[in-house]
């Protein structure tokens, strides 16, 4: 018996994912609908609120096109993730996937990446979608952009395996995504500056790693700002990333190691 | 996929709790839901996939997937969606699976439960020639019959503790299964309970 490498095994998840998607051709026209629909909404609204309100000095418009689409990445992705767990688990292809050769702990960070990417494709299609179509006015500085994104993706990754931990080990999942998305879509500066909450409850948005990729991905895209000048948020960044993803993965160690020991690993 | 609650077990040499991976490597199992598998890929997409987890060689994937079809019967729907296939059809794509890795050990959970004869007989051909080849069955079964004609040992598990274990005689019958199994467990075989006339029988129903 040859050994696979994890790439080899990666893209197997990638291709099972892609043929998937592509052949749920209806799921992928609903997906684009609902993205045009939501930018076009967020446009008008721009309007109605007229050229006054410049919120960090840039365009409204721009400005709620990165808030809401970072944090569409975020949900969604770690939604799509868990939904995928939650399917495997109802049909049973989990056990099955737990008896393979591959390591429970790699098969579940390979499946998390590829679902992640699918939704950073989303995003990148939802951005480009906003200044092609609505002519966002953006002055972007690509390396800080993939810096941010890079970043993002990892504390994005570690929220879904944190979900798929609480999923296996108290079926709770989604409760826990739930509130974890309303808190953010108020608190992240996603609509609107942070500066405009009370401030017990700026505290509590600035111990949230969203706001930072956020304003991160607001100040590369929309202000063309350099890695060196944005160095504190990046900073931030990747101790937020370099904190969560381990304690992510160790949270989902143990809970598969509980569920194989006490056989609720299908349990749902 | 289990941990041991207390003690432990060892799969060719190796620990499931400290060796686990090399554990799944020598393990085949072929589990009794139907429904575990992605339903937008083919039977053929399937089985690459599970065989790329299982560390199966990209060069010998192929050949192996079209063997392992064609040993259950689906080559001709190797390219076929699985959400298309029947129950029958998803147990055998199951044994595929199974079977793909080549393991050492196979575990089958009442493997011909949805299958028609010929398959039946052409699948316990193929199971009686892996385990020439030395390769370690382990068939859970409620059919007295197939484990009679199958089996070279029982292993007799009744509400989680083992009853029994011991060599199947040559020929052993499936009613002398049977009779063992009630014997052992202390069940009441109904099949075997006289009934008298059907007021005899409508009278003990009012009971």
């Amino acid at each position: 018996m040859t050994s696979t490498s994890t790439l080899e095994k990666f893209y197997a998840i990638l291709r099972r994912d892609l043929l998937t998607a592509i052949r749920h051709r209806s799921g992928f026209i609903v997906t684009m609908v609902g993205l045009l629909t939501e930018l076009a909404a967020f446009y008008f609204l721009s309007r109605a609120i007229g050229p006054g309100f410049r919120p960090g000095g840039v365009e409204f418009f721009p400005f709620i096109l990165v808030g809401t689409g970072l944090y569409t990445f975020f949900v969604m992705s770690a939604q799509a993730f868990l939904n995928s767990m939650q399917e495997a688990q109802q049909t049973g292809t989990l056990e099955v996937l737990m008896t393979t050769s591959t390591a429970p702990a790699e098969l579940v960070v390979l499946s998390a990446i590829s679902a992640f990417a699918g939704n950073m494709l989303n995003l990148v299609v939802y951005l480009f979608a906003g200044v092609a179509l609505f002519r966002a006015a953006i002055h972007a500085n690509f390396l800080s952009v993939i810096a941010v994104l890079i970043f993002s993706l990892a504390i994005a990754l570690a929220v879904g395996i944190t979900a798929a931990a609480l999923q296996v080990a108290f079926q709770k999942g989604s409760a826990v995504l739930w509130l974890f998305g309303s808190g953010l879509w108020f608190l992240s500066g996603m609509m609107f500056p942070i500066q405009s909450l009370p401030w017990p409850l700026q505290l509590i948005s600035r111990a949230l790693p969203l706001t930072y990729a956020i304003d991160g991905m607001r100040k590369a895209l929309l202000d063309g700002q350099s890695m060196i000048t944005m160095a504190p948020t990046l900073a931030v960044l990747a101790g937020f990333s370099v904190t969560l993803l381990p304690l992510a993965l160790a949270a989902l160690g143990l809970s598969l190691r509980r569920a194989r020991q006490d056989g609720t690993l299908s349990f749902y | 996929m289990l941990l041991p609650d207390a003690g432990s077990v060892r799969v060719g040499g190796f620990d499931t709790r400290r060796n686990a991976s090399e554990v799944r490597r020598q393990v085949g199992i072929a589990i009794a839901t139907e429904r575990s598998f992605f339903a937008r890929l083919s039977a053929r997409e399937n089985l690459d996939f599970f065989a790329t987890l299982d560390d199966v060689a990209r060069s010998e994937r192929a050949t192996r997937v079209n063997e392992v079809l064609q040993n259950v019967g689906l080559e001709e729907q190797a390219d076929t969606l699985v959400m298309k296939f029947s129950s029958g059809m998803y147990q055998r794509l199951g044994i595929a699976r199974a079977l793909v890795k080549r393991p050492s050990v196979l575990l089958l959970d009442e493997p011909t439960r949805s299958m028609d004869a010929a398959t039946t007989a052409h699948f316990w051909t193929t199971i009686r020639g892996l385990a020439e080849r030395d390769t370690t069955i382990l068939l859970a079964t409620h059919n007295f019959a197939e484990a009679a004609a199958v089996g070279d040992r029982l292993l007799l598990l009744h509400r989680g503790e083992l009853r029994a274990d011991r060599k199947l005689a040559e020929n052993e019958s499936s009613e002398a299964l049977r009779s063992f199994y009630f014997r052992t467990t202390g069940e009441i075989d109904e099949a075997n309970i006289k009934i008298g006339s059907p007021a005899d029988l409508n009278r003990s129903m009012h009971l």
